[in-house]
Order: structure tokens, then sequence, then C-alpha cells
């Protein structure tokens, strides 16, 4: 466990981009609310909507997520070349580290550390933000954004959210690792041309678009969304229709229908057979 | 006791070229070999498969591990540097001290401090900041506050400047051997590394072609320069290889009778480079 530690700190220097730029985007935020125009017409007449903050709320958290996405994409597929590329690898295989304890830090490092540190910025900028908007804005909606309710389910959102996404990306990032202790040069190129070709393939031989569909709920939709009841939909909802109630989270959350879909155990599995895979290469030491 | 290091049988293949045959060899403890050949005899291939870097057919022990499962237990045990300057350009002097200090458990933090303290590196450089040599002398550091049973050293000073290699080597014979280590060293240089070894194996074209103690050297190999009117005279008892040297001609002989060859000159042990030669070129003449 003291080694993963290490492992993991070593990622943190290497890669210092995984805190720098979620603290920059929280930076900007606050620049852009304490500078920004601030100008929410009031939905209707009628009681004031908490819906409406935690819109704002969670659209915050939507472009750290958003970013965080890109960023982990480009840290997998370059997790293992790096260090095929500047020849360090020579001195990491001197140490007593197994290649599966290398492999499986920088994957826990992109499905784990990187989401909660990003939380932790989203969190951080987004109170500080809420404060902002409170003084400058319309009573009503800053009164919006202080229901501790919302603030909670905010927690419970991203921590649910980092849980099932590690699980529903799995075989994504586990491709991506896969691409990045093989491949010699063109990583874009190899990341993107196999799976196409599979898909492709399947629909050439099978006349079926699985692999397709599965790709696009991973890729497209970007975030888990058998793992959600009508999500972000209801929020939007919510807001628009500025209901008094506030949106109340725990009824999107549906870790049970996550839990039973298949595609979420194959997916899964696949990406626990390509993560194998990931580290069998690293041992064979592909030479660049 | 067995030997810190057994090969035999160890065949490597890239494609359709043979890059070792059937290579054989043992290191006991308390040595330092020198694993000598030319450029692509082979020397690399051999370390690959010693530590764990590359798969290989064979039978190949280290520290009783099979090299390429067992790598990272006999890491705890082992230390190598395989070639220069690979340690990560980000990586900072101090964070390169407290990660090995993380993973490794015979890591001795202080000795690695002192053995830099010595020097103009700091602490807070950055890998990429510092010169080839310094880059060298870190990664040395690092690798001396290992107590490790077996080093192994793959063209450790390849491109360095001369200070530099007197340096490292003078380091590691001053601040690192002792008789609880063994080390393995591979290098087309052999003047540079012939005063320190006990033992030499020569590699060529994917075989050994010599594996002997120096002691062994003086006994078996001598070399004589003789006069060109007893040259004649000289071949005719089997000389391996001749080397033209001003107006005399020095012969090689292997397994010759010293007081013999004492007729045509005084007879001496040639250096390991001498003998590397003379090996590698053959029948000479």
């Amino acid at each position: 466990m003291n080694t993963y530690k290490w492992l993991i700190r070593r990622e943190l220097w290497e890669n210092r981009a995984i805190w720098i730029v979620p603290a920059a985007i929280g930076v900007l935020l606050v620049l852009a609310a304490l500078f920004g125009r601030v100008e929410v017409d009031a939905p209707g007449a009628g009681a004031p909507g908490h819906g409406a903050g935690a819109l704002l709320l969670f659209a915050f958290g939507a472009i750290f997520l958003l970013v965080m996405s890109a960023y982990s994409a480009w840290y997998l597929l370059d997790s293992l070349y790096a260090e095929r590329k500047d020849r360090s690898i020579l001195f990491w295989k001197s140490m007593p580290v197994s290649d599966a304890m290398t492999v499986l830090s920088k994957l826990a490092t992109a499905l784990i550390v990187i989401p909660l540190v990003y939380f932790a910025a989203a969190d951080l900028s987004t109170l500080i933000i809420a404060f902002i908007v409170s003084l400058r804005a319309s009573s009503w909606f800053g009164v919006s954004l202080w229901s501790p309710g919302i603030w909670l389910q905010l927690q419970a959102l991203w921590i649910y959210l980092i849980v099932t996404s590690a699980i529903w990306f799995l075989p994504v990032a586990a491709w991506l690792m896969l691409v990045s202790a093989w491949a010699k040069r063109a990583l874009m190129l190899w990341s993107i041309l196999p799976p196409l070709g599979l898909v492709w393939a399947e629909r050439m031989f099978f006349g079926t678009n699985e692999i397709g569909h599965q790709l696009w709920e991973r890729l497209v939709t970007g975030y888990p969304e058998a793992a959600f009841h009508d999500f972000p939909g209801a929020l939007v909802v919510a807001a628009q229709t500025a209901t008094a109630a506030p949106v109340d989270v725990w009824k999107l959350l549906a870790p049970v229908d996550f839990a039973a879909s298949p595609a979420t155990w194959i997916g899964a599995a696949l990406g626990a057979a390509l993560v194998a895979a990931a580290i069998k290469l690293r041992a064979r030491g592909i030479e660049l | 006791m067995a030997s810190l290091i057994e090969v035999r049988d160890l065949t490597k293949k890239y494609g359709s070229v043979v890059a070792l045959d059937r290579v054989a060899f043992a290191v006991e403890p308390g040595r330092i070999v020198g694993l000598v050949g030319p450029n692509g005899a082979g020397k690399t291939s051999v370390m690959r498969a010693l530590l764990g870097l590359a798969p290989y057919e064979g039978h190949v022990r280290v520290l009783g591990h099979e090299p390429l499962h067992g790598r990272a237990t006999l890491m705890r045990e082992a230390s190598f540097i395989a070639d220069v300057a690979v340690l990560p350009s980000w990586l900072r002097v101090d964070q390169a001290i407290e990660f090995v200090a993380g993973v490794h458990p015979h890591f001795r933090r202080e000795r690695a401090r002192a053995l830099l303290g010595k020097s103009q590196i700091k602490l807070t450089h950055r890998i990429r900041e510092l010169s080839k040599g310094m880059k060298t002398q870190v990664h040395l550091a690092l690798t001396m506050a290992i107590d490790a049973k077996l080093l192994v050293l793959d063209e450790p000073t390849l491109g360095l400047d001369l200070l530099a290699r007197r340096s490292f080597y003078d380091a590691l014979v001053n601040d690192y051997m002792d008789d609880t280590r063994t080390i393995l060293i591979t290098t087309h240089q052999v003047e540079e590394v012939e005063n320190l070894l006990t033992d030499v194996l020569f590699i060529d074209r994917g075989r050994i072609v010599l594996d002997s103690s120096m002691e062994a050297i003086a006994r078996r190999f001598f070399a004589v320069a003789v006069n060109a009117d007893q040259l004649q005279a000289a071949r005719a008892l089997h000389p391996f290889h001749e080397r033209r040297a001003l107006a005399k001609t020095v012969l090689y002989f292997e397994n010759a009778d010293a007081g013999a060859l004492a007729a045509f000159g005084a007879v001496h042990t040639p250096s390991v480079a001498d003998l590397f030669v003379a090996k590698l070129s053959g029948g000479g003449a």
C-alpha cells in the first residue's frame, strides 16, 4: 500500500497539470463571478425555485467534468508512452515495483485521483462563487444557492459520479493505456482507428451496431447515463418550472439499475482484460 | 554456494536475426565481471535478459529468481544502471531520493544525500537542469545508496567525457565495492574498466568467446615482442594472433610454455584490451 502511495505521488509530480488545470478553471470562474455581469431573470412570477440555483451549481460542475474528461484521456494515452519515449522506464524498472503496480497506479490516478482533485477544486470554487453571487445577485437567487440540501446533494452527486464513472469508463481508460503501452507512434490514430474498425466490421458481418452503440453511450454521452434517472433533464425542468421544492438528487441516482445492467459489467470485464494486456506489454518491454 | 548469476542456453532472436546463441556463464559472489564485446555483439541482450527487461529463451537465474517474472522481487536485491541519462527530466533530485526511499526496502537516504553532498548538485535541481555527467552522478548516488547484492551496469559511461567517466569508476571502487557486492559491467571501452575487473567475459556475435578470471588470464595467455629474424621460429609455437609494433611483431599465445617463449624476448601478460582484439580478430598474420 505504501508503494502505491509513492507511485501516485510520482504521478502528481510528473503531471502537475492534474491540479494546475482545475485550479486555473476555479480561479477563472471566480473572476467571472466577481467581475462578470450577473443578470438572472426570475423565472416567472411567484416563488423562487431552488432548481435555478442547483442548475447553476451543477453547470459549474459540468465545466470541470468536461475539461477533466479531455485531460484524463490525454493523461492515459501518455501514461505508458512517455516513459518509453524518454527511456526513463529503465530507471523505473530498476525499482522493486512490479509492472502491475505501475499500471494500476496510473489507472487509479486517472479514474480516482484526478476526479477527486477536480471535485475538490469544483467544490471550493463553487462555494466561493455562490458566496459572491449571493452578494451581487437578486436576493431570491442568492437564497436559492444556499440550501444545505443542495450542497449535500452536490457532494453525493460527485462521489456517485466518480464511482460509477470509474466502472463505466474502465474499458475506455484501459484501451487508451494499452495503446500507450504498445504504439510506437501515432497514438491518437491507434486509439481511434481499431475501435472504429470493430464498429465497421460488426456492421459488415453481423449487421448490428452494438459496439458502436456502446462507444456512443460511453464517449458521446460523457457520463454513465444508466446510473441516473432522467439526468440532467430533471434539473432543467426543475429550474424552468421554478418549482418551490428543491430538486431531489437522490431520486436521480439509479445505482441498482446501473449494477443490474449487463453493459456495465461486460464493459468492466473487457476493461480488466485490457488492463491485464497493458501490464503484460509493459513487462515485456516494447521498445520505441 | 550457488552462483549469483546462472545462465544456460540463453538464446534471443529478433525475427530471423539471432542476437544470442546458447550463451552460458556463471557469476560468483564478490566478483567484478566485465562483459566485453563490440557493438552489436549481444551485450545489451544479455543484460536485458538478466534484469527481466525482455523475454528470452533458455535458463536464467539471478539471485535465484527468474528475472522476467520475478523482476520486482529481484530488484530488492539487485540494482542496475542501464544506459546514461535515463532519469526522467521532470524529476527533482530530492523527489528522486524520496521516491526510492519510499519504494525500496534497502535504500539508505542519508547515504544518497551524503554522496550528492560532495557534488555541486542541489537537491532542488530538476534532472533536466543538470549536465549529462551530473545526471549520471545522481543516478550513481541513488544506486550506490541501495544495499544490493548485485549491481549491473550497462554502458554506464557512454557519451560522458573523460573526467566524468573517471570519477564514475572512482566512486564505484572507493565508495561502493566491498566483498558483499558483485558487479557486472558491460562496456566496449575495456581499457577503462580493466583494472577493476576480477573476471572477463568476451562476447562476439552472440556467443561467449572467453570466460576467465584475471588470474587465469595471466596463467593462460602470453604476449612476446619478437624481432623479425626470429619470427619464423616463434610462429612455430602456434600463436593465435599477431600484431605488428614498429620493428617487432607481438605474438599472442594461449597455454604455451612460457619458458620456451622467453627465448624470443620478454614475456608479458597481454592487457584485456589487447586480448580482446586478439581473440576477436582471430588468426591474424
